[in-house]
């Protein structure tokens, strides 16, 4: 019986082979759009570092004057003052790593007169940034403590960076200006892929910054500061000159702009949140803190959490191709509901004749499926060429700052994705045969055959 | 064979009722070639899809076989199609992209049976119609008269308890409704129980035992009695 129906079943699509590969396109055009959207929100939503993203929580302290308003969620309260993340990091804890960061930008050079320089995003960040975020690298390493309270001139650059301004040669040891100083290369990342620059709190889908700087370096030459700021009314004059602002008024502002981060082993989270809770009750007794202190401390996973909840090009993106997904369905019942209805007087001349409803069921069951299984495989297809046509939208948006090995993995199906198309286009198409098919088989025998 | 007792049918629509078949009581034996008549719309083919098990009724017991064919689930009904009724239909009814065997092949089919007993009952049956050397036609290729001998041999080759013939020979001309008549007759004379709505009246005379429908009752007219108001006239 089974033979003899998916027999039936290719026949029938077979005869008219045009309405089947309307159906199939209309299925396969939908689920490959959705498909495209659902890898890139997958990919982006993973989260980075997932041996220890539990682990790592960014830390923040409530400074602000008494009459702030509520925020609506932790995500959106402030970061942490310089003045503050120099005194945590003196906290003695072991087990217990910290370390911090903010964005500038600068224009790197070489002596090579041949090679135009470079402006591009970088990061201000502390030693133990690279050990905390495990970067990759290609030639050389990190700097120690030592060096980074020596103020010394060391920079770390990426790889685009490295490859664009020196050939892609091992560059440790040799120098590139920023304006008028000359750093010293210590260290070449190597391709780091993040599925969004979270450790700025940007969470910017993909690529990390050019270059690493010393926090002290950063300080000491007022290098620029592109990161969001607070700063509250006791500084408010400081907001509008706060990017080049020198760095004295700075240290001991309540402007905060230092993303701060710990990793803090499971059995340890309490311990922390007390110490940095006995911290801001004597920095209270000086003046500061006006509030009912509060201070946060959220991991990783729950901040991407958060940030994949509110991400709204890829929600509203999501919605639409949803939307056009069921418009296509729609089409598609519509083309299988005409087919299957010219087919009415054949179905009741082979109810006459014996076949069970549920025969007449499973035959265009089979054909619908047959057209599923289609659908889903050119739907991925579809949807592998669609992540091919985002991935250069995004390279061209990046003026090509961004090479496709930084970003591919946020367009890159996985099997996950491809069981999910396959698995919805079969679904689907059966959900949108039910109609067409209840029709059918609710014809009753012989109802069709009287003489005319 | 089957016997239908008080066997009432009413069409419901939103404007009408229809009183298609009203309190039948009738009984049809083993091996009767029986044939009904009456004028348009008196509930011929109504009577037959109920004895063919193609439709439901609410009124009534009908025994087919020595069981109760009321009530029945549509599956049930499906099988007793499938298996102890055949088909003939005015407008022959064959699917037209198919080969005159995968045609006869289809209530077999769904009977379950193995190729190589289909395969010989298909052959037995096309010849016993005369049509074993056109097998792989399609019936587009074949006159009315063929055509209708392709759904007889449809309606023969599960060999079912009774054949139901709907006014068979009602789209032929009469020299190919006589060589159809022929074939049912013998057919019938085989042992297969012939049930056959026509409008011909010499058609008619022709079967053992003529049934007549008015306005959905059935007067049942003995052959012998027949004769005798045909001799007496
Ligand atoms: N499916 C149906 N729905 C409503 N009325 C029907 C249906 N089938 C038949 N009838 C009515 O039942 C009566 C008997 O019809 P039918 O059995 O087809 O007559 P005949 O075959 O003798 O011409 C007619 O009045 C017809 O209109
Ligand atoms: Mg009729």
């Amino acid at each position: 019986m089974f033979s003899y129906n998916f027999q039936l079943a290719l026949k029938s699509l077979k005869e008219r082979p045009a309405l089947t590969l309307l159906t199939i396109l209309a299925i396969a055009t939908g689920l490959g759009l959705y498909t495209t959207v659902k890898t890139m929100s997958y990919q982006s939503s993973q989260v980075p570092l997932a041996h220890k993203s539990k682990n790592i929580f960014l830390l923040q302290m409530d400074n602000r004057e008494i009459t702030a308003d509520a925020v609506e969620h932790q995500a959106r309260m402030v970061d942490t003052t310089y003045k503050d993340t120099l005194n945590l990091m003196q906290l003695e804890m072991p087990g217990v790593k910290q370390s911090f960061n903010w964005s500038t930008y600068g224009i790197l050079n070489v002596e090579d007169e041949n090679i135009n320089p470079l402006q591009t995003t970088a990061a201000v960040v502390n030693s133990s940034f690279f050990t905390m975020f495990e970067t990759p690298f290609l030639y050389g390493n990190g700097w120690d403590k030592t060096t980074e309270e020596s103020g010394e001139a060391v920079i770390i650059i990426s790889k685009l960076m490295n490859d664009k301004l020196f050939g892609g040669r091992n560059s440790v040891g040799e120098s590139v200006r920023i304006n008028t100083h000359v750093l010293k290369i210590i260290g070449v990342l190597d391709t780091w892929y993040l599925s969004s620059k979270f450790y700025n709190r940007s969470f910017w889908p993909g690529y990390p910054d050019n270059f690493f700087i010393p926090y002290t370096f950063a300080m000491d030459n007022n290098l620029p500061r592109s990161a969001g700021f607070d700063c509250w009314a006791a500084n408010a004059d400081i907001s509008r000159s706060f990017r080049t602002e020198n760095k004295d008024r700075l240290i001991n502002s309540e402007c905060a702009w230092v993303t701060f981060w710990a990793e803090v082993p499971e059995a340890k989270v309490a311990d922390y949140r007390q110490q940095i809770m006995s911290y801001m009750e004597s920095e209270q007794t000086l003046g500061r803190f006006p509030r009912e202190l509060a201070m946060y401390l959220t991991n990783l996973n729950d901040q991407y959490n958060y940030v994949n909840g509110r991400n709204q090009f890829l929600n509203t993106f999501s919605v639409l191709a949803t939307l056009f997904f069921a418009v296509c369905l729609l089409n598609a019942v519509g083309i299988l509901l005409a087919k299957f209805m010219r087919r009415k007087k054949e179905v009741s001349l082979r109810r006459a004749l014996g076949a069970k409803k549920k025969t007449i069921i499973m035959q265009h069951l089979l054909e619908v499926v047959i057209i599923g299984l289609l659908g889903g495989l050119l739907g991925i297809v579809i949807s592998y060429f669609g992540l091919q046509g985002m991935m250069s939208i995004r390279l061209y948006s990046s003026d090509y700052t961004v090479r496709i090995e930084d970003i591919q993995p946020l367009f890159q199906l996985n099997w996950v994705m491809i069981a999910n198309a396959f698995v919805t286009g079969i679904i689907c198409t059966i959900v949108a045969s039910i109609y067409p098919i209840w029709r059918l088989c609710n014809i009753p025998p012989a109802s069709q055959l009287k003489s005319q | 064979m089957l016997r239908m007792e008080n066997v009432s049918k009413i069409y419901r629509t939103d404007l009408v009722e229809t009183h298609a078949l009203r309190k039948v009581d009738l009984h049809i034996k083993s091996g009767e070639f029986v044939s009904v008549t009456g004028p348009s719309g008196s509930g011929k083919t109504t009577f037959l899809n109920l004895a063919g098990a193609l439709e439901t009724f609410e009124e009534g017991d009908y025994f087919l076989d020595g069981h109760n064919v009321k009530g029945l689930s549509d599956d049930k009904l499906s099988e007793i199609r499938n298996q102890k009724i055949g088909f003939i239909f005015q407008s022959f009814n064959l699917l037209p992209d198919l080969p005159l065997f995968d045609n006869v092949d289809v209530p077999l089919r769904y009977r379950g049976m193995s190729a190589k007993e289909r395969k010989e009952r298909i052959e037995h049956a096309l010849e016993t119609v005369g049509l074993a050397s056109r097998m792989q036609h399609l019936p587009t290729q074949l006159s009315g008269g063929q055509q209708q001998r392709v759904a007889i041999a449809r309606a023969i080759a599960g060999d079912p308890l009774f054949l139901l013939a709907d006014e068979p020979t009602g789209n032929l001309d009469s020299l190919m409704a006589q060589q159809v008549m022929e074939l049912l007759e013998d057919i019938n004379s085989k042992g297969t129980t012939i049930i056959m709505v026509t409008h011909d009246d010499q058609l008619a005379r022709r079967a053992h035992r003529n049934i007549q429908i008015f306005d959905g009752q059935v007067s049942d007219i003995e052959k012998s009695v027949a004769d005798d108001v045909i001799r007496s006239a």
